[in-house]
């Protein structure tokens, strides 16, 4: 099993901006600010890590729908929330070959914000019937979208500080 | 996943199991693509119990959604209970008093028993087995009167809040939940008699659906289906809330995921929540249960996640705020969501009739699925 710092480390080579936070206010413990072309990479490299999916969703926020990924793991306690905002076009890169539970969620982001997952095998409607496919429900309208920095915490850009998490091994 | 595209070189026909199919407990349809008695290809078709809760999450106040929660999943409504309040709570930074995480924690187990009891019935009710959910019930029924007494509804609970909980439990309540204990603990033999070790039933579960850790971890797959499979991965133990840690209690494991292990898992679960039950009620402390809040809160801006065992697995909300008191997203990641979402891999090439089995191992509740 690797060490958090290992991971820690991997990430950052992706590369990435990670910032370890304070778990009892957050509920996680690094959270990962990627490009839309390290998605992939972000998701084979936690593969690789024995992470498993906990979700992939969507905030819409300006200036682009952020794309959200959650991992976490059977053997340790660690729960990474990775970012990325989608490329300018809509789209981002499915993970949905690397972790195949990506599939449905990739699905349901495709049918709540628009979000177009290039080679995903089936982008086909999942919660909403066919003829609602392109209602979008959870895009925001006009002002009520807010800028990315209006919904962070006030500090995180600063964040790096915070106690480092005990990343505790367990036996299987 | 080839909705359409049939298999041309072999003769085959499709099948629709559901909307309306017993054996699926809610509406669910599964698309199924067959040569004969077997399943080429089973599509889960979703979304025919669709109520749009995170946009509703992200219409009301933080508060409001309060009696939401407990709709998603209705049968382990406590514990998404617990994983809402436990977020707010994370978010301000309240802190519930003690004897309230203690009777979260008592209420929740009863809760997770009501669920696995229900389960119980209806798995066997699906394999043809039509006593076993009458005295399953007779059981749950005994849950539901203790619940309602304090939470005030049977099914759809709205009991905890943001800084403890609604009402405080009395000696009724106590006196009712370790008679019920008792009574639990003396039909688990009977249960065991009458099905685990039943040959029909054997024969029916044994070596159907397995599971394996590989698969469990593609998909994101949690809670007893994951836990037959060997990884002893729970919630409550690996990435501790509330008051559990101060418990001692086992994580029952199978060996081979196969719907017989899943069984076992989810049996052996009732018997190491009827002991969190018993410690929490030999320690339960005095005191208040529920603490000051103020009535218009506002949460912080950014965001925060909060995970809990729920009866089917991990359950997740993931919260992102704007400042203000309404929520500006809320997701909500319920466990048979990436557990149904394997299905498609488990059954090729399966018996029609073994189908049944690994849907009814998943232990599904569609509208949580659905949302």
């Amino acid at each position: 099993m690797t060490t958090p710092n290992k991971l820690i480390n991997d990430l950052r080579n992706l590369p990435a901006t990670v910032h370890e936070v304070d778990y009892r206010q957050w509920g996680y413990h690094l959270d990962v600010l990627l490009e839309a072309g390290r998605v992939r990479g972000f998701a084979g490299m936690l593969r690789a890590h024995r992470f498993y999916l906990v979700f992939v969703s969507a905030v819409h926020t300006a200036p682009a729908i952020e794309i959200i990924y959650q991992f976490a793991c059977y053997s340790r306690q660690c729960r990474i929330l990775g970012r990325a905002a989608v490329t300018d076009n809509g789209t981002m890169p499915t993970i949905s070959d690397i972790y195949d539970g990506a599939n449905w969620h990739e699905r349901e982001t495709r049918d709540m914000f628009g979000v177009l997952f290039t080679g995903h095998p089936y982008l086909e409607p999942l919660l909403l019937p066919e003829e609602e496919a392109d209602r979008k429900p959870l895009l925001k309208n006009g002002s009520a979208v807010k800028a990315a920095d209006r919904i962070r915490r006030p500090n995180q850009a600063g964040i790096g500080t915070a106690e480092p998490h005990q990343g505790q091994e367990r036996d299987q | 996943m080839t909705l359409g595209t049939k298999n041309q070189d072999r003769h085959s026909f499709y099948l629709n199991m559901g909307p309306q199919h017993p054996s699926t407990h809610g509406v669910l349809r599964v698309l199924l693509e067959m040569e004969g008695e077997y399943i080429l290809e089973p599509e889960p078709v979703i979304g025919y119990g669709h109520r749009m809760q995170e946009k509703i999450g992200e219409s009301l106040t933080w508060n409001a959604f309060m009696p939401n929660t407990a709709r998603i999943d209705y049968l382990s409504a406590l514990m998404y209970n617990h994983g809402y309040v436990g977020l707010i709570e994370r978010m301000t930074g309240i802190e519930a008093p003690r004897r309230a995480e203690y009777i979260r924690v008592i209420t929740s187990e009863l809760n997770r028993i009501a669920s696995h009891l229900l389960w119980l019935g209806a798995f066997l009710l699906d394999l043809g087995a039509f006593t076993p959910i009458m005295y399953t019930f007779d059981d749950r029924e005994q849950i539901l009167d203790i619940l309602e007494d304090v939470t005030g509804s049977r099914l759809t609970y709205c009991y905890y809040r943001v800084g403890g909980v609604s009402r405080d439990v009395d000696g009724t309540f106590v006196e009712g939940t370790r008679a019920f204990i008792r009574r639990l603990r003396s039909r688990f033999p009977m249960y065991d008699d009458l099905v685990t070790n039943n040959i029909i039933f054997i024969k029916r579960v044994k070596d159907i659906a397995q599971f394996t850790p590989d698969m469990a971890m593609r998909y994101g797959a949690t809670g007893p289906i994951l836990r037959s499979t060997g990884i002893g991965y729970d919630i409550r133990r690996n990435e501790p809330y509330s008051v559990y840690p101060e418990f001692d209690f086992d994580i029952p494991v199978g060996t081979t995921g196969d719907c017989m292990d899943v069984y076992l898992v989810r049996v052996r679960e009732m018997e190491q929540s009827l002991r969190i039950i018993e410690q929490a009620l030999d320690s339960l402390p005095e005191g208040p249960c529920m603490t000051k809040v103020p009535r218009r809160l506002k949460l912080p801006q950014g965001d925060a996640s909060f995970s809990v065992e729920a009866a089917r697995g991990e359950l997740s909300y993931y919260l992102v705020s704007d400042g203000s008191d309404v929520p500006y997203r809320l997701k909500i990641r319920p466990p048979s969501f990436s557990n149904l979402s394997l299905l498609p891999e488990l059954c090729r090439n399966m018996l029609l009739s073994d189908l049944v089995m690994a849907l009814g191992a998943l232990d599904l509740v569609i509208p949580e699925i659905d949302r």
